[in-house]
């Protein structure tokens, strides 16, 4: 429990209120454009429309399991993604050589959107759950092993040299050194690809699922509702956003912080 | 290595612990060469504490660096034990200018680290080892701290204690008191001789400071800078354990002092630098 605030939380605090005041406004006007018919219902509905729309959904026992699956696959999807990004940055952070190469395979193909992964996902592996991890590995992984790399390649000689007059074995560098001392990079390399894979994740489910965020989104278009479509984009902007400010950023931030790498 | 004919008292002595043949050491940097060391000739005895002094960028990291194995020699020879050092290695610890820490462990975790990779101790008396050491520094209260809580002088007490916990045998240490404010310098002094008496190490010991240097030191390395090099050894013949502000310490710090200031070029021989002490 606190009581005391320092000013500096005050500040924070101040400034979350006043987002909170700019969003309150966005809905008001939203309302007041709504109001006005500029458009007809079914281009622009209400707020209200498209909560209820929300609400029905989560009545009919559809929105929560959505989004279980969709969260369930990207456990699943961007965990492996996160394993394998790691290793290759890892051999990627050791051996010049194969930074060279991957680098470059990685750089052109963080430049594909990841909807672009689906077709092949669907050839490979057809409507199976598989395909859905597919395209989010191919979205982030490139993003994990890059930042990895980099995170490695920038250590600090200090600790190296540090952890070697220490007594550090060979065997032991990667674990006890080399992996803590890159952890802020691999974090940052955490978050994008997670952002990524969150981008993969909702386009694969777009046409090959019957289930999750996606799916339902593109439910929404099929029965012409254009409250589920806007719905279902602020649920989806609701997770990634949670999980990108308040888990791996709120992660990131900390590490940062504890290594040194922020002066406030 | 010893060659068994010879009979001379030189032969009666016990081998150097560490040797540097006619070292050099030059930079290649984006403005040319740098030459950080003129050809250095050093011998450090086993169980000897050398101090080394000079004015900053004379090049006493550089030596340090080389001794230690981080960096290798553009010509010459470091010997340890008669063998040429090749690389780092745990029977030489470096304690560097900066402290760093690992700041991704507690300070005691710090403290622990370099005893992990020692045989036959587990972890309960690793970390009453370090915990031990991190009493002497007086940080025992903040063991369980992370280090960017620490201030600059804290995080080198830390440094210190790391330093010490794996009992080296050989002890490479850069300006280790340096951020450190003069009480707990004071104190530390007295601790860190007994420690250095009672184990029985070799230590290189860098320092800015006359004083400390002569406090320490059995013999003490003075350094000219641009290009760097050793322009004078003195022996500091003084009982053990010396007291810091103790008068007999005076003399030789003002004899350090004024070799140093020696090289300034408007300067008078350093007299100022008698009284300073
Ligand atoms: N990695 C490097 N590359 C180029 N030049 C270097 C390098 N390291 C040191 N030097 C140069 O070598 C000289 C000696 O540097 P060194 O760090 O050994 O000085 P120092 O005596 O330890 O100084 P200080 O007391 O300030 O720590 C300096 O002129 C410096 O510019
Ligand atoms: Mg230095």
């Amino acid at each position: 429990m606190r009581i005391c605030r320092t000013r500096k939380e005050d500040a924070v605090w101040q400034r979350n209120f006043r987002t909170l005041v700019f969003y309150l406004v966005l809905l008001a006007l939203w309302q007041i454009f709504f109001e006005m018919r500029f458009f007809p219902e079914y281009i622009l509905p209400s707020p209200g429309m498209v909560f209820r729309r929300l609400r029905e959904l989560g009545g009919d026992g559809i929105l929560w399991p959505s989004v279980k699956a969709t969260l369930l696959r990207m456990a699943i999807g961007f965990g492996l993604s996160a394993l394998i990004g790691l290793g290759v940055g890892v051999a990627m952070g050791m051996l010049p050589v194969a930074n060279q190469y991957l680098r470059s395979v990685f750089l052109g193909m963080q430049t594909l959107p990841s909807a672009a992964w689906v077709p092949i996902s669907l050839l490979i592996f057809g409507l199976s759950d598989r395909g859905i991890y597919f395209v989010i590995i191919m979205s982030s992984m490139a993003a994990v092993a890059i930042a990895t790399a980099d995170g490695i390649a920038n250590i600090p000689p200090l600790y190296l040299r540090a952890a070697k007059t220490l007594g550090t074995p060979r065997w032991a560098m990667g674990y006890q050194v080399i992996l803590p001392a890159a952890l802020p990079s691999v974090m940052t390399g955490f978050k994008l690809g997670w952002t990524l894979g969150w981008h993969g994740a909702v386009s694969a489910e777009l046409i090959k699922s019957s289930i999750g965020l996606g799916f339902l989104l593109h439910m929404g278009r099929e029965l012409n509702d254009m409250s589920q479509v806007l719905g279902l984009m602020l649920v989806t902007i609701f997770f990634g956003v949670l999980m990108d400010r308040f888990l791996f950023g709120v992660m990131e931030n900390r590490i940062r912080r504890r290594w040194g790498l922020d002066h406030e | 290595m010893i060659k068994t004919e010879d009979h001379s008292p030189a032969a009666a002595m016990p081998l150097p612990k560490l040797v540097l043949r006619e070292v050099t050491k030059a930079y290649n940097t984006r403005h040319g060469i740098v030459e950080a060391l003129l050809p250095t000739n050093l011998e450090v005895k086993k169980n000897e504490f050398l101090v080394i002094v000079g004015p900053s960028g004379c090049g006493k990291t550089t030596l340090l660096n080389l001794i230690a194995g981080f960096d290798h020699p553009t010509s010459g020879e470091v010997l340890m034990d008669g063998h040429p050092i090749k690389g780092p290695g745990f029977d030489r610890l470096v304690m560097f200018q900066e402290a760093a820490l690992f700041p991704w462990l507690k300070v005691i975790d710090n403290v622990m680290y370099g005893l992990k990779w020692k045989k036959g101790l587990n972890r309960a008396e690793r970390r009453d080892v370090a915990m031990c050491f991190l009493e002497m520094v007086h940080l025992g209260r903040f063991a369980d701290a992370s280090i960017h809580e620490l201030s600059g002088g804290m995080k080198q007490r830390v440094a210190l204690a790391r330093a010490l916990a794996p009992n080296p045998r050989v002890l490479l240490m850069d300006e280790p008191f340096a951020a450190l404010d003069a009480l707990t310098r004071e104190g530390l002094y007295l601790q860190f001789q007994e420690i250095i008496a009672a184990t029985k190490k070799t230590v290189i010991f860098v320092t800015h400071n006359v004083r400390e240097a002569a406090c320490l030191g059995d013999r003490v390395a003075v350094m000219s800078a641009c290009p760097g090099r050793i322009k004078r050894e003195l022996m500091i013949d003084l009982p053990r354990p010396r007291q810091f502000n103790r008068t007999e310490v005076s003399v030789p710090a003002a004899e350090i002092g004024r070799e140093l200031h020696a090289d300034l070029p408007d300067e008078e021989g350093g007299r100022g630098v008698a009284e300073e002490f």
